[in-house]
């Protein structure tokens, strides 16, 4: 089982709705975004940048791309980063030493670190008095490694799970549940029969930096109108 | 020798203001320095690579003895192993403060990962120390047993064939921490690691040489002007083979141009021009001066080229991680336009009126940085002085015509 996505960029609509919801249900202290979404070639979201002479605008939401060859998993020293039976790449919490290797690995600048204590960030961002928010549980994984809690340890690293607290019980991530495009798919990749198995199968897709190797399970279909 | 005590205290001074500063780091997290998401190693990592750097010169001393009969070295060879067994526990020291966790070091011996160079490098950095600590001790042996001169001579010489290779090592899995990192373009090449040798035998050779001139003054240098002049030669073609590395890799990076060298580039003559000028200037100025050199050279000549010496290689250290950072690895080209286009990174902090997503952050290290960056300053101060001061590092005074030292040291190297 590869667990995997993929994104339908001509249905994309820019919204930054997966990015809000990500943000909130797995409760990311103020400045940290595991999912963004931008406009590519342009200075600030939703404006459409000139291209030859015609103006012309997509959107690219970008997450951890749960590489089949991370190289934030092989930098990783104490091996904290790590890949699941499901092909999901996620942090062990407690064992971060917090020596950002993985982020200078990383080309996709996803990954984000808690530079002070996640609690002390919301409370100096002024929400009001006992707000809090996120999935309130903490998840273990099966040999019992804290994959996700709702705050994380100061001086650690983070980054998407694919919503690891929904799809450990079948559910769907958070971005996929809530984008009302409906431009996001998720599912087994190795499955012929998955939506995201024909997808990858029967339409041209693209992967980011394919160049370097990485392999993401994180697949883009063109912005362009379909044939 | 007379007993100075500033050095000592100087040392101690550093290092309680590097501890205090950590431990203000400590309570609030490395919020505290200027290091974000976008641009997550700074000073703390540069000066790393510095001091691993200056750690070289200890072997590189006693080994030219050994392996190239560099006679007129012979004297020095004590005090470059302290220089190196200093230098490698400053470096493995500034690390600690750069981990976000540094209460779950013991996590590297319960769960090492072999593929991670970070990993090679504790082994060899570990390694390195136990071997100058003991080519430290082996030398001075024969102070305290005389009996026992002969067995520490034998032992002293092998340390310093074991020792080389590791020496070695220790500059190439340092840069390949760097170099194996296909997402940075500024890292991602196979002469760094060359590179980082020819850099630490300047940068190494150049401490042992500071540490001979403070301690002996200028008497040392007329007694022992051979020895200098070596340690200067050496100095000079560590820097030419530098920079014939940097000219080969500036081609190698530019030549296909693209968006690669662009955007690297960019950042190279562009945003940093200023900085990798100087750097550029310091080292060709210093490597001038001792290619030039007929004679030793004067003290305040080879004191100040020396301190321009480190000036330039510190910045070089520092012009690792600007170019590499700031040069955003996922940029697009708008295909029309041919304009380009860094995908912005979330920064980790949020400031009521500042942008949280960046594609570029100007780096520059906080006060909390440079005060604990002290710490290995500190560090190398202090054991240097301790040394000094409990035992005899340095060749003895020279009486004319007669033999040049009485150390049980000089018998062990001649054949």
């Amino acid at each position: 089982m590869r667990l995997g996505m993929v994104i339908d960029l001509y249905k994309c609509i820019g919204c930054r709705t997966c990015a809000v919801v990500c943000k909130q249900v797995n409760s990311q202290p103020p400045g940290t975004w595991w999912n963004r979404v931008f406009t590519p070639g342009s200075q600030h979201h939703q404006v459409a940048p000139r291209q030859t002479g015609r103006l012309k605008m997509s959107f690219l939401p970008v997450s951890c791309q749960m590489c089949d060859n991370p190289a934030c998993e092989r930098v990783c020293p104490v091996g904290a980063t790590y890949t699941d039976e499901q092909g999901v790449v996620l942090v062990d919490l407690e064992r971060c030493i917090g020596c950002r290797y993985c982020m200078s690995a990383c080309p996709y600048g996803v990954r984000q670190f808690n530079w002070e204590d996640p609690k002390q960030a919301k409370e100096k961002a002024g929400y009001a008095k006992g707000y809090t928010y996120g999935y309130p549980f903490p998840q273990r994984d099966k040999k019992g490694r804290l994959v996700y809690t709702p705050n994380r340890p100061k001086g650690i690293t983070e980054k998407c799970t694919f919503c690891v607290q929904y799809t450990s019980k079948g559910e769907l991530p958070m971005c996929v549940q809530a984008c009302p495009a409906g431009a996001r798919h998720f599912g087994d990749l190795d499955d012929p029969n998955s939506t995201v198995g024909r997808l990858i199968r029967e339409r041209e897709t693209i992967r980011l930096l394919e160049e370097l190797g990485t392999s993401p399970k994180v697949y883009y279909l063109s912005p362009n109108k379909p044939e | 020798m007379k007993k100075n005590n500033f050095p000592l205290v100087l040392s101690m001074s550093l290092l309680v203001i590097s501890l205090a500063a950590w431990v203000y780091q400590i309570q609030g997290g490395l919020i505290v320095t200027n290091m974000r998401n976008p641009f997550n190693w700074g000073l703390y990592i540069a000066t790393f690579a510095f001091f691993v750097g200056i750690a070289a010169g200890g072997l590189i001393v006693s080994s030219s003895v050994y392996l190239f009969n560099l006679e007129p070295l012979k004297p020095f060879t004590r005090i470059a192993s302290l220089t190196a067994f200093a230098s490698t526990l400053g470096a493995m020291l500034i690390i600690l403060p750069d981990l976000g966790r540094v209460d779950r070091m013991f996590q590297l011996f319960l769960h090492p990962n072999f593929s991670s160079p970070l990993v090679w490098d504790v082994v060899v950095l570990s390694t390195y120390l136990v071997i100058t600590f003991l080519s430290v001790y082996y030398q001075l042996l024969p102070d305290w047993k005389p009996q026992s001169k002969e067995k520490a001579q034998k032992a002293a010489r092998r340390v310093a064939y074991v020792g080389l290779p590791v020496a070695v090592l220790i500059h190439t899995v340092t840069a390949l921490i760097f170099a194996t990192q296909g997402s940075r373009h500024w890292w991602n090449t196979a002469l760094l690691p060359p590179d980082f040798i020819a850099m630490a035998v300047a940068s190494g050779t150049a401490l042992v040489m500071v540490v001979m001139l403070l301690t002996m003054g200028k008497e040392g240098l007329v007694a022992h002007s051979g020895a200098f002049k070596i340690l200067g030669s050496i100095i000079a073609g560590a820097l030419v083979v530098h920079f014939f590395f940097l000219a080969v890799d500036l081609i190698i990076h530019g030549w296909w141009g693209g968006p690669a060298a662009e955007g690297l580039f960019a950042q190279l003559f562009g945003r940093y021009g200023a900085l990798y000028a100087v750097e550029l200037i310091l080292l060709a100025v210093v490597m001038a001066y001792f290619v030039t050199g007929r004679k030793a050279g004067s003290y305040t000549g080879l004191l100040l080229s020396s301190l321009l010496l480190f000036a330039g290689v510190f910045i070089h250290r520092m012009m690792l991680m600007f170019p590499a950072f700031n040069d955003i690895p996922l940029h697009f080209i708008n295909t029309g336009t041919g304009a380009g286009w860094s995908y912005p990174v979330a920064l980790g902090h949020f400031q009521p009126g500042m942008d949280v997503f960046v594609s570029f952050w100007p780096y520059v290290p906080s006060p909390v940085e440079w005060a604990v960056t002290l710490l290995p300053f500190g560090m190398v101060g202090l054991v240097i002085a301790l040394a000094l001061r409990f035992f005899r590092f340095l060749p003895e005074r020279q009486v004319r015509g007669a033999s040049v030292s009485s150390t049980g040291y000089k018998a062990s190297v001649s054949r």
